[in-house]
């Protein structure tokens, strides 16, 4: 692994030096899927770009869920080892899981109170990422929520709550469908519900303080999992489950509410399809954007992320285009848009409804227990 | 690393550091146990899993490659035998990932395979079924090796002397006894080394199991991968793979066996 990251470091670091020298090369690295590169190389990227001359953005992706932010962690971590004094990734965005460890172990360099955005924020997801203290080290670049996207020609009555659900698959066998915990993040998130749902830990799965002896409650939870797995349909992925939803080989089924706006502007959603927040509630998580403490062009990637989180770009670019909750507070983005474009968000799931059944995801310690356990108890 | 422990443990005075220098030199091998009981503990089903899987794709891969490269052989019409001989081919050239890929429109509920079924009347739409999950990768497993060794196979046996399979004929041997009992025995060996590769090469596929098997059991492969992305758990992963080298050289031993027994024989 090291020795990859190594020699991906010197391609990328003779790569740099070949462009002629008036250029400055802005390098983004993101995880999340496909989408997040796109939102850089044809949205943000562009526009910086005409902004400043002689700035050239490029973006890499890593790939979806927390995989992708492990991969930018060893690579700055790689750096840090080998005494590197410039790193080569400006910007980088990640998952909360990853930024925690990196503020944990010193990768990163806090510069939310340098750039003006950095005052337009002030929900804890800027603060707290799973328990860790992040504070001045990220801005959300935006929101995402996962619910439950339900066929209504075929479920004439969604069940509401996770205990409906679990009557309602005994009657509908093989209608639900989800993607596990290995196949991304909306599958990983309805199995938190599930557990928060069922094991009456909500409170202290949120907030903490961290109790390894909540494992067992958290095992327990997670036998009724195994019971509800027969009666539903694994899903190969989060897009999986959107074509799957599509082709109405599976009635319901957890998904990312940008993904499915997304894929239904683009056509590849039945336009009939909704989506419903059942109670308790479903996770749903803030990327960040982060600099890398020995970033090679700070003071370009700062400019970068200030541009990246004004009220404008947040409005056009994360809420319109690609319907992301936005990073900052909504009220500096409403006043952007047109009513008509803001209530899109909020067709089928209220602000109500988001302010009570949107939730984080559990605590990091808390995340892994019920990852382990679910594979521990679901999957033998 | 026991052996040294003991040496070293034997030697030790009372008392003295030599113990604790013992320790840890075994120390390293007890953690390294644990790997392996954590690997077992999750990942046990797993593995029996991927065994099964290999094990039936080789089995359909040999009586495919058999029944293909013996009608290239002993097939009586022209046409038929130069059609096939083109035809078998084709999913050589496929990377698995792309046969997985295949697979996934193939065989879906709303896929190309239930649809022909479906509009030949074959079976009713309502009892159209997925077949994603592990006859999925035995079939991708399936399309994708048999050519391969049907390829060998066929080689092997068109390198045959024809004057056997002639004078067998001539005798009235039906073709299925010729091949049985003739050819067969006679091209053992290409057998063998074609189903070993092929049994090697379906254990270390990732991109099938995972494009077309979300259920659980899953192919070990996926568990690596799983281990490495979300936990960078390098140890449980290296442990998997460790396994699946021991998978793999059974296969190898039967190979080399079979080998030396042949360098051997009068």
């Amino acid at each position: 692994m090291k020795v990859r990251s190594l020699l991906s470091i010197a391609a990328l670091g003779l790569a740099s030096i070949a462009p002629a020298a008036a250029q400055t090369t802005l390098n983004v690295v993101s995880a999340g899927d496909q989408n997040m590169v796109d939102y850089v190389n044809n949205y943000l990227g562009p526009k910086f770009e005409q902004m400043n001359p002689g700035v050239k953005v490029r973006a890499v992706g890593t790939g979806p869920g927390d995989s992708g932010s492990q991969k930018i962690y060893e690579k700055l971590e790689a750096q840090q080892k080998a005494g590197s004094a410039t790193w080569d990734i400006d910007v980088a965005v990640v998952h909360q899981r990853g930024a925690a460890t990196m503020v944990n172990d010193k990768l990163l360099m806090p510069y939310r109170n340098d750039i003006a955005a950095g005052k337009l924020v002030s929900r804890d997801t800027a603060k707290n990422a799973l328990g860790a203290n992040v504070d001045g080290y990220v801005l959300p670049m935006f929101h995402s929520q996962i619910a439950f996207a339900y066929n209504p020609d075929l479920v004439k009555a969604p069940p509401k709550s996770f205990a409906e659900l679990a009557e309602w698959v005994k009657k509908n066998p093989k209608q639900f469908g989800y993607n596990g915990v290995k196949g991304g993040m909306s599958g990983v998130g309805f199995v938190m519900g599930w557990v928060e749902a069922n094991s009456g830990l909500r409170d202290k799965l949120e907030k903490g303080p961290y109790d390894p002896g909540a494992k067992a409650t958290i095992d327990k939870s997670l036998a009724s999992l195994k019971d509800f797995n027969q009666y539903v349909v694994m899903t190969p992925g989060n897009a999986g489950t959107l074509d799957m939803l599509n082709r109405g080989e599976i009635a319901m089924g957890p998904v990312w509410v940008d993904m499915f706006y997304t894929w239904m502007a683009d056509g590849k959603m039945n336009p009939k399809v909704k989506l419903e927040l059942p109670a308790p509630g479903l996770p749903g998580q803030p990327m960040y954007y982060v600099i890398p403490a020995k970033a090679a062009n700070a003071a370009m990637a700062k400019k970068f992320i200030d541009f990246a989180e004004s009220p404008e770009v947040q409005a056009d670019g994360i809420v319109k285009q690609f319907n992301w909750y936005p990073g900052i507070d909504p009220q500096y983005v409403q006043s952007k848009m047109t009513p008509t474009a803001w209530n899109k968000l909020f067709t089928d799931i209220s602000p109500s409804d988001l302010a009570s059944k949107g939730r984080p995801f559990p605590l990091s310690d808390y995340f892994t227990d019920i990852v382990e356990g679910y594979e521990r108890v679901v999957l033998k | 690393m026991a052996a040294i422990a003991e040496d070293v443990l034997v030697e030790a005075r009372p008392g003295g550091q030599s113990r604790w220098a013992a320790l840890a030199l075994v120390a390293p091998a007890l953690l390294v146990l644990a790997h392996f009981a954590k690997a077992l503990d999750l990942y046990g089903n797993d593995l029996a899993f991927t065994v099964e899987i290999v094990a039936l794709s080789t089995l359909l891969i040999a009586l495919i490659a058999i029944a293909i490269a013996g009608y290239l052989t002993l097939g009586e019409h022209p046409r038929a035998v130069a059609l096939l001989r083109w035809l078998y081919r084709w999913p050589l050239f496929i990377p698995f990932v792309v046969a997985g890929q295949i697979m996934r429109t193939f065989l879906a509920k709303n896929g190309m395979l239930n649809h022909v079924l479906i509009g030949t009347g074959l079976i009713e739409p309502i009892s159209a079924q997925s077949m994603l999950d592990w006859r999925g990768i035995v079939i991708a497993f399936v399309w994708k090796q048999a050519p391969f060794v049907t390829l060998l196979l066929a080689g092997a046996m068109a390198s045959l002397e024809r004057q056997h399979i002639e004078a067998a004929r001539n005798l009235g041997a039906p073709r299925l006894r010729v091949l049985v009992d003739i050819v067969l025995p006679q091209v053992r060996g290409t057998l063998l080394v074609g189903l070993v590769l092929s049994f090697v090469t379906m254990l270390s596929v990732l991109s099938v199991p995972l494009m077309i098997n979300p259920n659980s059991p899953t192919m070990i492969t996926v568990d690596v991968a799983y281990r490495i992305n979300t936990f960078a758990d390098y140890a449980v992963a290296n442990a998997l793979c460790l396994l699946s080298l021991l998978l793999a050289a059974f296969g190898a031993a039967f190979y080399l066996r079979h080998a030396v027994r042949r360098v051997e024989a009068p």
